[in-house]
């Protein structure tokens, strides 16, 4: 009996020894890959680092405007911000309630009743479902 | 037999003993293994592994849109053992080539004695790769990093710069140095580049066409106090270690005071307006110069025999002003300018903020030119804060160039009150008729309804103050009913030319500048043009 269970331990112990060999070699180039990726993800961080500097540098707008000046054939126009969102008119109102229309921020006379009543269902309302 | 069976059972005994102590021993260590790999697995195992960060010591700095201002880069500083080499000569020549270092001083230094030499700093990676395939023994790097300013010159005052070791030397990096160093994420400046180039372009422009001697600029959010753009002419070239000829690192805009003229004129309507000292259609006697003992206070050109006070404004009549000024007194002028801040340095993130200098004596005399802008000089940052201060509805803001996420409209009611909503709607009004009936007209940008005062100042010399040597600067709002942002430009010393007829005052040098900076950023920062105020033939030609 005693001899079956002394032989059964030495062979777990073997067993063991082999199983736990195993691990630590795996994990010993487990470690190497590691060190090896994370050299190369801080190899990768690095000229991410470096590109997005000079990504900054070649984009500046310094540099585009010499560049758009030297190379195409464009001149300087004045430019105009026409209308921006909270010049909008609020979804609610229908253009019955609005004595005025804003388009871009001329004011244009009211339309004719009729003109707008027309097409009955299409008021700003019912777009506003859509 | 009877001792031989008690030596068996004895034997036996023992045998059972170490049986069960080695059975103990191995449930402990087999129910270790169960804990640690089954039960207990560690998460955090790799973490002692874990590479630091591969950012150097400092964040990254951006603009309020995120583009990258300054970074720190990875670079090897490159050393060598002389003794090392095969053939120093040949190393020389290939290192040199490759790192750009000096050939000369390289033979020099791997002839001394020394054990160990420096071949050159601040080597980025690719360099280094090109010194690995030079093949020699004897090298070493040692790694470090280097900040660099991808941007260069533009916003080379507002940033600052570090030492060698990553610290702070002036500027941002000096002002925000705590959280720069600590922060994880990259920090938001209020800066926006693109309003920064067109300051900076505009700025350079007017001062090279009147041969100024120096040109500085701001775009503030009235509401946020936020700078937008701050740029000083001449300015420098942060990534090279030396200075160039002409650069200067002296940020006019903070650390300079200037007796900045005719703008301060705002700050003595606003007064009288407020505590109604005045009404807009009183009129002033403007004809003859007004005389102090010996001094006397005149007009720039001639205004008639008499103005009302709106056109006092608009025609930056210094008799009128003074005589307004007069009128509020000494003490009540004090006591409101220091309301405003004015006479006490700026606080804000950059560190480099004058003092303003504030007559020690405060008469009549020193009243009427303080109303009209000589006598007291301030930095031109802090007039910007005070003048959106009193335009922006009349609530105190400080200038900051930290990103304000979400307060803009919230930290309005926040600020002290410095003038009501009334006066403040007033000045705006003020501020449109100087630019459409006044000095300041070549500032008008086609819809977008700019307001703004300008400001000629004689520089004081060392007796007086010269006619001929001015400090020109100009105060801009827009949209000028709502205003959201103010623009200010000051040139020194600017010499008039052909296109001006000679003249070199503002409304020749700094307000068509301020206006040309207006109608670059206004559709950048999305301020819609008011097309009511443009006429048919101005929204052709603007329309694509």
């Amino acid at each position: 009996m005693i001899r079956i269970l002394n032989f059964a331990l030495i062979v777990v112990t073997g067993l063991a020894c082999i199983g736990l060999y195993r691990i630590a070699e795996e994990a010993r180039i487990a470690q190497t890959d590691l060190r090896k990726v994370e050299a190369e993800i801080n190899a990768e961080e690095n000229a991410i680092a470096i590109l997005g500097a000079e990504w900054a540098r070649l984009t500046q707008p310094a540099r585009i405007q010499a560049l758009a000046a030297r190379h195409l054939p464009l001149v300087e126009e004045p430019t105009l911000q026409l209308s921006s969102l909270t010049l909008l008119p609020p979804r609610a109102l229908t253009p019955t309630e609005e004595p005025t229309f804003r388009t871009a921020s001329i004011v244009v006379p009211k339309p004719a009743q009729e003109q707008i009543s027309a097409p009955q269902e299409l008021t700003l309302a019912s777009y506003s479902g859509m | 037999m009877d001792e031989n069976s008690e030596a068996t059972q004895r034997v036996r005994s023992r045998i059972s003993v170490a049986a069960i102590l080695s059975a103990i021993a191995f449930a402990v260590i087999g129910a270790r293994l169960v804990d640690l790999t089954l039960l207990n697995a560690r998460d955090d195992a790799g973490a002692a592994l874990a590479e630091p960060t591969t950012q150097g010591a400092r964040a990254d700095l951006v603009d309020r849109n995120g583009v990258l201002i300054a970074r720190d880069l990875p670079v090897s500083n490159l050393y060598a053992r002389p003794a090392a080499f095969w053939d120093s000569d040949e190393a020389a020549i290939g290192l040199a080539r490759v790192t750009g270092a000096r050939v000369e001083r390289l033979r020099e230094v791997f002839a001394s004695q020394r054990a160990y030499v420096l071949v050159a700093r601040a080597l980025a990676p690719d360099i280094r790769a090109e010194v690995m395939r030079l093949g020699l023994p004897g090298l070493f790097f040692e790694e470090g990093s280097k900040r660099v300013y991808p941007n260069g010159r533009i916003v080379s005052h507002v940033v600052g710069q570090v030492d060698p070791d990553g610290n702070g030397l002036s500027g941002l990096e000096l002002g925000l140095n705590d959280i720069v160093r600590n922060a994880e994420a990259p920090v938001a400046l209020s800066i926006d580049m693109r309003v920064q180039f067109a300051l900076a372009r505009a700025l350079a422009d007017t001062k090279d066409a009147f041969q100024a001697k120096a040109a500085g600029g701001i775009v503030l959010d009235v509401h946020s106090g936020e700078v937008l753009a701050m740029v000083s002419l001449p300015d420098y070239e942060p990534n090279a270690r030396t200075l160039g000829e002409g650069d200067s690192i002296r940020n006019r805009m903070t650390q300079d005071v200037y007796e900045l003229g005719s703008i301060f004129k705002i700050f003595t309507f606003a007064q009288a307006i407020d505590e109604e000292t005045i009404t807009l259609d009183e009129r002033f006697v403007v004809d003859a110069p007004l005389r102090f003992g010996r001094y006397s206070i005149g007009d720039y050109g001639r205004h008639g025999h008499d103005l009302s006070a709106a056109m006092v404004f608009a025609e930056s009549s210094n008799i009128g002003t003074a005589q307004i000024g007069l009128r509020i007194g000494a003490e009540r002028q004090r006591l409101f300018l220091a309301k405003l801040g004015l006479l006490a340095p700026l606080r804000t993130e950059i560190p480099e903020i004058a003092s303003p200098l504030i007559p020690s004596r405060w008469n009549e005399i020193e009243t009427a030119t303080i109303s009209y802008g000589h006598g007291i000089s301030v930095s031109p940052l802090s007039f910007a804060a005070v003048a959106g201060s009193i335009a922006n509805g009349g609530t105190k803001i400080t200038p900051t160039f930290l990103k304000n996420s979400g307060l803009d409209q919230s930290s309005v009611s926040r600020g002290e009150r410095v003038v009501s909503v009334r006066t403040s709607q007033t000045m705006r009004a003020l501020l449109r008729l100087a630019v459409t009936e006044g000095t300041g007209s070549k500032a008008d940008v086609p819809g977008y309804s700019v307001g703004g005062k300008t400001g000629t100042a004689e520089k004081p010399t060392g007796r007086g103050y010269s006619r001929r040597l001015q400090i020109t600067s100009f105060a801009a709002i827009f949209p000028s009913g709502d205003p959201k942002y103010l623009v200010f430009t000051m040139f020194d010393e600017p010499v008039g030319n052909k296109e001006s007829f000679g003249f070199a005052t503002a409304g020749w040098t700094a307000a068509p500048a301020a206006g040309q900076v207006i109608a670059h950023i206004a559709p950048v920062l999305g301020v819609p043009a008011n097309l009511e105020i443009l006429a048919p033939s101005e929204i052709a030609s603007a329309l694509p």
